[in-house]
């Protein structure tokens, strides 16, 4: 497959991130003009990026409209929408100031309310818009000492049915993906309390029946697709993506 | 003597013999089954049938010699089951017959066969699944298929059946009868085994039969007179964790 995103507008929040450049870069392979968002030009990776860079702060309202603004005047419409700023805060909810809390919230469930509000009339203006938000298998299930992180992930799938419900009508799909372990900085963190990825990669493996942990182009792979034409007929789904990780029971060590 | 009558299939051991015997605190009269003789340590009160579920004709004998000795029987707890450790291509036409008889054609026969004189007077059906028909566990895989079978079953009969007959199931998860403690006695390190199960429950323990049979109680009980249709899972905490847990690596 290729050229699946011809002549379409793209944003993408969190756009310089680990799984938000893999997105990015994607899009472009397949033809579609990209807005990367993110709070710095680098995000929280190095290299280069072709992907057009915004200056966005998910948890500003200011930001949100100027980069619609900025899409509108350059582009006129946007055809997809892709959520993927997020922060995990490794507490529990003892441990979790409330600052901590509306931190999180506000990243990971009003970066993505802003971002689709304000994108509305731009997708109206588009052809098969598509909003793809990020969920996490951690809002089905939990991980120890993620407690704030797991409640806002539970947050974006519920209002991922909710916009899903209510801009249907008006030709806009949307949909989340519900990753599992993928390679990303984000990961790297978690894991620095037991070790460090590297160590941890054999057991790592061995858990998930794929015996591998994902890539950001794994998430990619379905970002692309259900931003795509091919999946006009996909909406208010929340699309796990774990390498069969969560289909299983915990496994003991017999 | 109570009104109320149970049967409860598969009761000789385990998780059904601790459902017999939490519904016999509760003054209700039980009759139980099982393919093999009464278990010597059955109490004497407990009604037994040596049947097979998985037969039409047991399980219509079964219902039939619970009503000739209690009268109405308002309770039928569905617990009889078998597990096999295999994977679908090492499956046999023989281990299909076996598992899908017992679990998921011996639920059906035995809901079959009492729907009509419990929708008459008015009862409660508890099915017995399993945290694996929700998720995997490895090398399981028709066990898991029937206990998903047995979940989707519960909500039909729930929809289809009321207002008179109310249909739950609960979804026992890692519950220590013989059947576990064998499997941690195989284990190269038995005392490592079993605490590596226990840190993967949050309430710090393993599952026991009267866990079950607590569930099983109240769901048959008028607290429950408007829960129906639903599935209960039981684990103490094992499937809200994410199976893979970095700390006990």
């Amino acid at each position: 497959m290729s050229n699946m995103l011809s002549g379409k507008i793209a944003l993408v929040t969190g756009g310089r991130g680990g799984i938000g450049r893999a997105i990015c870069a994607r899009f472009l392979r397949e033809g579609a003009t990209v807005f990367a968002a993110d709070l710095t030009e680098e995000g929280t990776l190095s290299g280069e990026a072709e992907s057009r860079f915004i200056k966005y702060d998910v948890t500003s309202e200011d930001d949100a409209r100027a980069a619609m603004a900025k899409v509108a005047e350059e582009c006129g419409k946007l055809d997809i929408l892709v959520n993927a700023a997020g922060i995990e805060i490794e507490k529990t909810v003892e441990q979790t100031s409330l600052a901590d809390w509306n931190r999180i919230f506000a990243i990971n469930v009003t970066g993505t309310f802003l971002a689709s509000k304000h994108a509305l009339p731009l997708l109206r203006q588009g052809q098969n818009a598509s909003i793809v938000n990020f969920g996490s298998y951690d809002g089905f299930i939990a991980d120890p000492g993620l407690a704030a992180y797991c409640a806002s992930k539970g947050a974006v799938h519920a209002l991922t049915r909710a916009m899903a419900c209510d801009h249907g009508p008006e030709g806009i799909r949307v949909n989340a993906i519900c990753p599992g372990y993928i390679d990303t900085p984000m990961l790297r963190s978690f894991f620095r309390d037991v070790g460090d990825i590297e160590t941890l990669d054999t057991a790592v493996r061995g858990v998930h029946p794929l015996r591998r942990y994902g890539t950001p182009e794994d998430v990619a792979n379905l970002v692309n697709w259900l931003a795509s034409d091919e999946a006009r007929y996909a909406s208010g789904q929340l699309w796990v993506l774990d390498g069969a990780l969560t289909a299983q029971v915990q496994q003991m060590r017999i | 003597m109570s009104t109320r009558a149970a049967i409860v299939t598969g009761g000789g051991r385990g998780i059904g013999r601790g459902i017999v015997d939490r519904l016999l605190t509760e003054k209700i009269r039980v009759l139980t089954c099982g393919r093999g003789a009464r278990p010597s340590d059955l109490p004497s009160t407990v009604e037994w049938l040596q049947a097979d579920v998985s037969k039409t004709d047991d399980a219509e004998s079964i219902v039939a010699e619970a009503q000739r000795k209690f009268g109405d029987v308002t309770i039928l707890v569905n617990n009889a089951g078998v597990q096999i450790e295999k994977t679908v291509d090492k499956t046999t036409d023989a281990d299909w017959d076996l598992i899908m008889g017992i679990n998921a054609r011996g639920t059906f026969n035995m809901c079959r066969a009492i729907l009509p004189s419990m929708e008459r007077t008015g009862g409660a059906i508890v099915n017995i699944g399993s945290i694996s028909g929700v998720v995997s566990d490895p090398s399981m895989a028709i066990y898991n298929a029937s206990k998903a079978f047995v979940h989707s079953l519960t909500r039909s009969i729930a929809i289809d059946h009321g207002p008179n007959v109310r249909c739950n199931a609960v979804r026992p998860g890692w519950i220590v009868t013989a059947m576990a403690e064998d499997a941690f006695a195989l284990a190269k390190n038995p005392a490592a085994a079993k605490a590596d199960a226990i840190a993967r429950h949050a309430t710090g323990r393993l599952g026991r039969p009267a866990d079950i049979a607590n569930m099983v109680a109240w769901l048959v009980s008028d607290q429950a007179e408007f829960v129906t249709g639903q599935c209960f899972t039981c684990d103490g905490g094992l499937t809200a964790a994410s199976p893979l847990q970095p700390g006990l690596f």
